[in-house]
Order: structure tokens, then sequence, then C-alpha cells
């Protein structure tokens, strides 16, 4: 009697042993020592740490905003952590989606075409229906569709934030990265921005939030603190 | 894939502009004069050797036209105008001597003069020597001095077909010699517009003295053209001229020996279209066969245009090289205006690589809003040139007869478009480059 055969989904993202030192004119500064991180889908992590403890500078190594110097990066199941530059453009575009504590709302565009940014974004092209249609299912599921016609400058920040979260979802992208994104916001505001990025942790993404925050950390599914250039 | 990048540079690079209008405008404002001295120093170059080559087509022939001058001399004439007759691709002037006013008089111009040196020449009264092509010279009793009168002496050219078809000139009242319809007793003449001064100046009678012709011609005027020509000139249908002088065209017989040109000498033109090598050689053929020496028969091809080109060539490389230095000021203004626009927008282009741009496609996005900037520029400053001409022509056209009717050079514009488009490259470049390079990470450290 053959038994049957179980199969493991390869995690989202691995990192395992990563390194990174700043190079600078000054003595070479190790900011990351031997990190290990698996997040699978629909987890949700929570990164604290001191000022300076390196949570940004992984945060952008996990989005390939930049190269460790040692360890491996697997992005399901395959090794990433030697990317050209083009490739990891075409990742970044297909499997991340950011969100930062500065929106980073562009003024001159309308909250519509600042979600829109990520799918004219040179990878691949779509009707203009189509990407409309995309833009406001994103506005709809942080529910603020009704202020697609928006300009950043008409907006509180807790919806600019918003927007800039459908901005991050509107690719549909596996892996949110959110980098204190409630920095900017009053703690009622902020509440429910976490609830909004949580809440894409039920449709199967996982989620990276560095905060200083102790009770955001604490609605994530892990909580991990860096300190020394690696977790506790 | 290359679309969707293409219009995504061009989707961004559009909303780039109608962001920062203002700058924009500023960056145009000093492109605009570049690209507008490029369009103006080509639109210029160009429509002045067009009018330079109208003048000398009306003189020599259009270029590409075979010309050939024959004696007027051993039946020459009628053998050429039997040679010619009904074909389109070739056309005869014979030129003579003829007196239009009052007969037995001395002409205002005598010798055909133009009529501003009309009362100069003086009166000489001794004998003259006339020479032949070999050397040999003859000496001859003056004419008798004839008293003065109200006559002027044209340069009388008899033509088998529409010459026009080879000197295009340009009509300046009434009609054309219409070689379609039969002879008229009354031979009809078309003046050059120095003839029309000097009958319009003199009010001489009309009545025409031909050498040879056997009674006074009464001829009809149709129309006045611009010939080209500062002598006073008129021209007419060699059969309606036959009808008063059956041997008209033989008339340099009598001037065996003479050089050509002078007073009362009978010249030769013949014209062919490109491409009539053996109708040249026929003509040939049958000239030698009559008498005249292979020597005696010149053909050669009208070539102004490139004669004229290398001339105007080192002028427009001049002014260009004025034109390109005053581009270059533009491009620095979009270089400057370029360069700062990246230094705003460092976070705008971090956040664009972040959500998966390539620095290629950056890079493309900041040269295309340069590169439209140059189009749109060169657009308005190809219109503005455009514009300039047909104001210019509307308020000068009526002093300068050869540029009536000049149309915009499509040569201007196509400088100006590629003036605009360098000017976006050069201008783009820089900023370009800078756009790409700038670390993802800035978005991570703001």
């Amino acid at each position: 009697m053959t038994q049957p055969q179980v199969t493991v989904a390869a995690p989202l993202l691995q990192l395992n042993g990563i390194t990174k030192v700043l190079k600078g004119q000054e003595e070479p500064r190790t900011i990351l020592s031997g990190v290990d991180l698996t997040v699978h889908s629909g987890q949700s992590v929570a990164i604290l740490g001191r000022s300076g403890s390196g949570k940004s500078t992984l945060l952008s190594l996990i989005g390939l905003f930049d190269r460790a110097d040692g360890g491996q990066y697997s992005l399901h199941g395959n090794d990433i952590t030697r990317l050209p530059e083009r490739r990891a453009a075409a990742l970044r575009s297909a499997e991340f989606g950011f969100v930062f504590q500065r929106f980073f709302l562009l003024k001159h565009l309308t909250a519509a075409q600042n979600v829109a940014m990520a799918l004219v974004n040179g990878q691949g092209w779509s009707a203009r229906r189509k990407r409309r249609q995309q833009v406001m299912e994103a506005l709809e599921q942080v529910g603020i569709a009704h202020l697609a016609k928006s300009r950043p400058s008409r907006l509180s920040g807790g919806e600019q934030q918003r927007v800039a979260i459908a901005r991050a979802l509107v690719r549909q992208p596996r892996i949110i990265l959110a980098d204190e994104p409630t920095g900017a916001l009053d703690t009622e505001t902020g509440n429910l921005v976490i609830e909004v990025l949580l809440n894409t942790t039920k449709r199967g993404c996982g989620l990276v939030l560095v905060t200083h925050d102790h009770d955001h950390a604490r609605k994530m599914g892990r909580v991990l603190e860096l300190r020394d250039g690696r977790f506790n | 894939m290359f679309s969707g990048k293409l219009r995504s540079a061009l989707v961004i690079g559009g909303q780039g502009i109608r962001a920062r209008k203002l700058r924009t405008f500023l960056s145009m404002v000093s492109l605009f004069l570049g690209v507008l001295a490029i369009v103006a120093v080509q639109a210029g170059s160009e429509i002045a050797e067009r009018a330079m080559l109208t003048d000398v087509e009306l003189q020599a022939g259009k270029d590409g036209t075979m010309m050939g001058y024959i004696p007027g001399e051993k039946g020459a004439p009628a053998i050429v105008e039997s040679t010619l007759k009904g074909r389109a691709d070739a056309v005869a002037m014979i030129s003579s001597q003829a007196v239009i006013g009052e007969p037995g008089v001395r002409p205002i111009n005598e010798g055909g003069m133009p009529f501003e040196y009309a009362g100069q020449r003086g009166d000489y009264n001794g004998s003259m020597t006339f020479c032949d092509a070999s050397g040999v010279c003859h000496e001859q009793k003056a004419p008798e001095k004839k008293p003065d009168g109200q006559a002027i002496e044209v340069n009388m050219v008899a033509l088998t077909g529409d010459i026009r078809r080879f000197k295009p000139f340009r009509p300046v009242s009434g009609s054309w010699l219409d070689f379609a319809t039969a002879p008229s007793l009354a031979p009809r003449i078309v003046l050059n517009e120095e003839a029309a001064k000097g009958l319009d100046r003199y009010r001489v009678p009309g009545e025409m003295m031909i050498e040879g012709a056997s009674h006074h011609v009464s001829p009809q005027i149709i129309g006045v053209v611009q010939d080209g020509s500062s002598t006073p000139r008129v021209y007419l249908r060699l059969d309606e001229l036959r009808t008063w002088m059956p041997a008209a065209a033989e008339t340099g017989s009598s001037d065996i020996g003479r050089f050509r040109g002078g007073s009362g000498g009978t010249q030769l033109e013949v014209y062919l279209q490109p491409g009539s090598a053996d109708l040249q050689q026929l003509l040939k053929a049958k000239l030698v066969g009559a008498g005249l020496s292979q020597d005696q028969l010149h053909f050669n091809t009208v070539n102004s245009k490139e004669r004229m080109e290398s001339e105007l060539r080192i002028l427009r490389l001049i002014f260009l090289g004025m034109a390109f230095l005053v581009l270059l000021i533009g491009v620095a203004g979009i270089l400057n205006v370029g360069l700062a626009t990246v230094g705003e927008r460092v976070e705008e282009f971090a956040l664009r690589r972040a959500v998966g741009m390539s620095r290629m496609l950056l890079a493309g996005i900041v040269l295309a809003e340069t590169l439209l900037t140059g189009l749109l520029t060169a657009a308005l400053a190809i219109g503005a040139g455009a514009a300039g001409l047909q104001i210019a022509l509307a308020m000068f056209g009526s002093r300068f007869p050869s540029l009536q009717g000049t149309a915009f050079p499509w040569e201007a514009g196509v400088a100006g478009v590629i003036a605009g488009l360098v000017a976006g490259v050069l201008g783009g470049l820089i900023p370009a480059v800078r756009a790409a390079r700038i670390p993802i990470a800035t978005v991570m450290r703001a």
C-alpha cells in the first residue's frame, strides 16, 4: 500500500545567513550579520528594533532594492541572491507591494493615477479600461474608491496612506513590505491602516511589517526583534 | 514588450510635461530660438537657391536640358526648322534684330541695347572691321547715318515651339504664344519686360521692320513675359514670321564671315529634352551634310544647379554653423532645466523603480520628456517660420518677382524636426543618465 505523497509548498521567501556591510569612506560597518527569515503565504511578520538596527536595510534587501553581501535569498524556492537589475525590476513589479512611512504620492496625479503608476512601469501593458478596473478594485479594497479623482493635497494622511496601499496591491503581489506605514499617522488612523494590511494576508499575501509600535506588532502572526544585526 | 515600454515612457513623459508646464515653457523659449534659427537658415538658403536657379533657368534653360548653338548660315535655320517640325521634345530659337516704330530712322537704342543706356553709344562714323572665326578680317564701310526718330531696336526671337518647357518664362500680362492654332497674317508677338518698357516709354508706332522682309509688319502684341534678359526682346512664331519673309530663316547667309551676335547676325539655339541624343545626332548629321563643320556645332547639357550649389554651400555652412551655436544655447537651457528637474524628482524616480521600472526605462522617460519638448518646439518653430515666410512674401513679394509663389521648403521643416530631436537628445541625455543612477533605497531613507 503506497502512502499518499505529501507536498510542502515552498515558502514565499527565505533568507539564510544574510549579511550586509556598509562600505563608505569610514570603516566598513556591519548592518546585518547572519539574518534568517522565512515567510509563508498568508503569514504576517512584524520586525521591531531600534533606529539604526538594520530594519529598513533588511526590508530593502527583501524588496530587491539592494543586494546582500553574504547569505542566500530564495523566493518561491528559487535562489535570487544574485539577480541582474532587469530581472530584479520585473520581480519587484510582479511579486512585491511596497508601503512606506512617507506615502510618496505624486502631487500632480489623482489618487487613481497614483495607483495606476504601478501598472505603467514598462512591465507589460494593459488597455486603459482594464487598468481603470484594476485601479478601482484596489481602491475599493482599501475603502476609498470614492476618492479616485482626488489629488493627494485634498486627502488626509490616512487616506493618502490607503492610496499608497492600493498602489501596492494593484498588481496583486504575493508579498507586502511595509516600512513603518503608521509612523506619520495618529493612533486611530494607524490602526485602520494596519487592519487594511492584515486583510491582505487573508487572501494569501505575505506581510512583512517594520514598525516601532509594539501594539501594531502584536497584531501580526510573528514578531521578531532585530538587534546588533540579527534576530533575537 | 517594447510597445509597453515605449507607451509607458510616452505616458509618463507626457504627465511630466503637463505637471511642469512653466519649466517646459521656459525650456522651449530658448530652444525655440535655436530651432527657428536652423529653420530660417535652411529655408533662406533653399529659397535663395531656388530664386537664383529660377533666374538662371530663364536665361540658360532648365537643368538637364541639352542646348545647342548653331551658326545661322548655309541654310542651317531651314534644316533645323524642318528637323524639329512636329516634335514636342525640342524647340529652336532663331534670333535676329528688328526695329519697331518709324521706318527709316535711327532707333533710340540702336543695336538693341537696354534703354537705360540709350543715347550713350556716340556717333562713330568711321569704317568698321569684322573678323571671322579663322581670324580673317574685312573692313566695311560704315552704313549711312540715319536721322533720329521714334523707333526702338529689339532682338527678335522666332520660335519653332513652346520654349517655356525649357525656359520657364514668367507671365507678366496678357498671354503666351499659342502654337496649336493656324498662323496669323499679323504676327502675334510677346514682349519681354525691357521691350515693353521701351514701347511704353517712347510711344513708338506699332510697325515692325525686319531685315529681309518684303513689307513692314504690323504685329499684334499679345503679352509680356519676364525672360531674365536685360535687352529688349520680342518672341513670335517662326511660321508666322515666314508669312512675311519666306527666306527669313536664311538671313544669316548674307552674314557669312562675320562674328555672330552683332547687328543683323542670325543666331540659332536649339533646346532638346534630356534623352534626345538620337535627335541631336540626326541634326548634326544634316547640318554637317549642309556644309557646316563639326567644330561649329556646340552642344552641352545645362547644369546650373550643381554649379550654384557649390557656390552656395560655403555660405550655407557658415550660416548653419551660426544657427547651430544658437541651438546649443537652447540645448544648454534644456539641460539646465532637465538637471534641476531630476534633482527635484529623485523620490519620484526612486519610487518608480521600486514599483518595478527598470533603469533603462527611467532614462527613457526623461529622454522622452526632452524629446517631446524638442519636437513640440520644432513644430512651433516650423509653424512660425512658415507663417513668417508668408507674411514676408505678402509684404515684400512684389519687389522680388522670383520669390512670387514661393512655398515653405520641406527641407527647412525636416531640418527643424532634426534640430528639435538633436536638441532633445543632447539636452536630455545627462539628466537621463543621472535619473537612471538614483538608488531605489532613497525611498527607504527619506
